[in-house]
């Protein structure tokens, strides 16, 4: 079958309309979540993963990403209309968005943030169903050992492109990958630091662990005044952007588009990283450089098209190789393993209703998000009116609820309570909990690759350098590890100078 | 000296490390040809005392430790603590007994909102979420020793 054929396939799946109700839902939801402070994608995926329990993969895997990729839609309202970034790929877009709202121009400012998000949105997904099959079939050769160099460059990967330090997100990482060994080793028997309490055999969940960290430690930094709830929503026919406005929004959507995805392909904190290279690009290519900061149309246009081309990007890696690039696809790739579909090579052979269904409904998850987010942006707003005193007790009895619904461990929720102060801590020294999420999802396939690969080699450890792919990945690792030496050395490197950058802006 | 948040960060993450690596001194390292349950557990304790040290050796990069805001501290312990005890009560009092009370003392005591609304939005939210997870969505919630 070609990528016609297989197009089709996935039409029929997500045109189904159990299948387009659930896209729906997690459009809406992921809209919600992106708007609201204090609640991410990670927090609003994790909580709502019991949800889909009942659910087949293909529903379960489409509504999930819609809270994914619609999270990158809402972001854009509280960012232009009240400053304050729904979740923090939208940070960038508070700086111009919010000094057009200011202009009274908010409604148009809305207006380019969807369209350039479902420009964006719609790009990547043609990308990656181009890409990702092609990607899986290669990725059928890799064995143990090109695994084990797969997942070690994807944590250098993340820790080279993270916005803290390359040590601390290594200390995170490791943190991650030690948790993740706690339960029964599945090559020995052995059971790690159990502590005699029967539920941690099965090892930590990632749930408890990403809702207390992200969700719980959020809220908990996040003290109800420092949250505005006055807000004004603008009116149906203010929507409508000018013709110089759409002339200056076109090339940064194309330039966002085409950035945001090959940046979310990398691990990382993509959709983040996307909007803020988006924007460094856009001032630096402007003939006036001098507007960004008091209401540029392309610093709205460019990182809200980057961040929506960066959040299907990460799926490229995800499902070709199964490989989880951020703590959201991390997340998502444990869904699909609990509805018994292992992301990776084989995916897109053994399960291919659920790869083309996913991929189709992410086009029809961008035209429902486009026609969610224009003309229903007034009723939307009035979620924000919600003061924030009585939200997040809301938020908080959906994470109980929410985490102890996955085993029905009362555990898995001290786990969680115990994560979130972990994760408020954790904010307090300027640690990024992100790669200890990653971390945590990939332990049990990195320590298996990496037992298996000394096993099949008789202990000889030369077997990651004698195999082709493996030697490549791990000369890739040792390029960045130098790189990050010496951009220390220098004392100042790209990300540094980039956040100076958008420092003087605001 | 002048302590420093990365003195703090490094020096705890040292020591967790060293706690690990106590409590895992019952676990296997095996061979490199046949490795045991404890090898990657010793080798990720490792780089953890590793990566801490040579945080704590940065420091002097770091901001000095009284510099960190503890301003939400004050809204974090009450929340925190409503959480745990609604945790411990959950799965003996059931949800419907719980939760609305957990989310009438944080609405009510910790954020001093009016007493009605209050009452209202926590019997009202708590009565939605069980319809919504109970019956619309078949996942059973913890009923409490009297029954509901």
């Amino acid at each position: 079958m070609d990528v016609f054929d297989n197009l089709l396939l996935g039409f029929s799946v997500a045109f189904r309309p159990d299948v387009l109700a659930y896209g729906f839902l997690g459009c809406l939801v992921g809209t919600l979540v992106g708007m609201l402070p204090g609640i991410g994608p990670l927090a609003g995926i994790s909580i709502l993963l019991p949800v889909t329990f009942g659910l087949d993969a293909t529903k379960a895997i489409v509504m999930l990403a819609g809270i994914y990729y619609g999270s990158q839609y809402g972001g854009s309202t509280t960012s232009i209309l009240m400053r304050i970034p729904g979740e923090a790929a939208s940070v960038m877009t508070c700086i111009d968005g919010y000094a057009m709202a200011r202009k009274g121009r908010a409604g148009a400012a809305l207006a380019i943030a969807a369209v350039g998000s479902f420009i964006a949105g719609t790009f990547g997904v043609i990308l990656l169903m181009l890409v990702a099959p092609p990607l899986a079939t290669f990725a059928l050769r890799f064995g143990p050992p090109e695994y084990t160099a797969l997942l070690v460059l994807g944590l250098v990967f993340l820790a080279y492109m993270s916005a803290t330090s390359l040590v601390r997100t290594m200390i995170m990482a490791c943190t991650g990958l030690l948790l993740g060994c706690i339960g029964i080793d599945v090559m020995t028997g052995h059971f790690r630091y159990a502590f005699d309490i029967k539920e941690l055999g099965d090892g930590i969940g990632i749930v408890p662990v990403a809702v207390g960290l992200f969700g719980l430690g959020e809220i908990l930094s996040t003290p109800s005044k420092t949250v505005t709830d006055k807000v004004k929503p603008p009116r149906l026919r203010e929507l409508m952007p000018s013709r110089q406005e759409w002339q200056q929004s076109a090339l940064p959507i194309a330039r966002g588009s085409v950035l945001g995805f090959l940046v979310g392909i990398v691990p990382g904190s993509a959709h983040i990283i996307a909007s803020f290279l988006s924007y460094a690009v856009e001032k630096r290519v402007s003939k006036t450089p001098e507007e960004f900061g008091k209401g540029a149309v392309a610093g709205v246009a460019g990182p809200e098209s980057a961040n929506n081309a960066a959040s299907t990007g990460a799926f490229v890696p995800m499902l070709a190789l199964g490989l989880p690039t951020g703590p959201v696809t991390a997340v998502l790739m444990a869904a699909l393993l609990i509805h018994g579909v292992p992301p990776g090579p084989q995916l897109v052979n053994d399960h291919p209703q659920v790869f083309w269904g996913f991929i189709a409904s992410m086009y029809v998850g961008n035209l429902m998000l486009l026609a969610l987010n224009l003309p229903l942006v007034g009723l939307f707003v009035r979620v924000l009116q919600i003061p924030y005193a009585y939200l997040y007790p809301l938020i908080i009895m959906f994470c109980i609820v929410g985490v102890y619904l996955v085993n029905n461990s009362i555990v898995d929720v001290w786990i969680m309570l115990i994560m979130g102060v972990v994760g408020y801590l954790l904010r307090k020294l300027d640690f990024d909990p992100a790669p200890l999420v990653l971390g945590l999802v990939i332990a049990p396939i990195f320590e298996l690759s990496l037992r298996q690969s000394l096993v099949m080699s008789s202990g000889n450890w030369t077997i990651f350098f004698s195999r082709p792919i493996a030697a490549l990945l791990f000369a890739i690792c040792g390029v960045l590890l130098v790189l990050s030496v010496l951009s220390w050395l220098r004392r100042k490197d790209w990300r540094e100078k980039l956040a100076e950058a958008e420092a003087g802006e605001k | 000296m002048n302590l420093r948040r990365d003195h703090v960060a490094g020096g705890c993450i040292v020591l967790a490390a060293a706690v690990v690596l106590v409590i895992s001194s019952d676990l296997p390292f095996g061979t490199l040809a046949s490795p045991g349950a404890g090898m990657l557990p010793m080798l990720l304790i490792g780089l953890l005392m590793v990566f801490g040290a040579v945080l704590f050796v940065r420091a002097r990069e770091s901001p000095p430790l009284a510099s960190i805001a503890w301003a939400d501290l004050r809204h974090a312990l009450p929340v925190i603590t409503v959480a745990c005890v609604a945790t411990s009560a959950y799965t003996a009092l059931g949800f419907l007994a719980v939760m609305p009370l957990m989310l009438f003392f944080l609405i009510f005591v910790v954020e001093r909102r009016p007493l009605l609304p209050a009452a209202a939005f926590s019997i009202s939210a708590t009565v939605l979420a069980y319809a919504v997870f109970g019956y619309l969505l078949k996942s059973p919630l913890p009923r409490g020793i009297m029954g509901f």
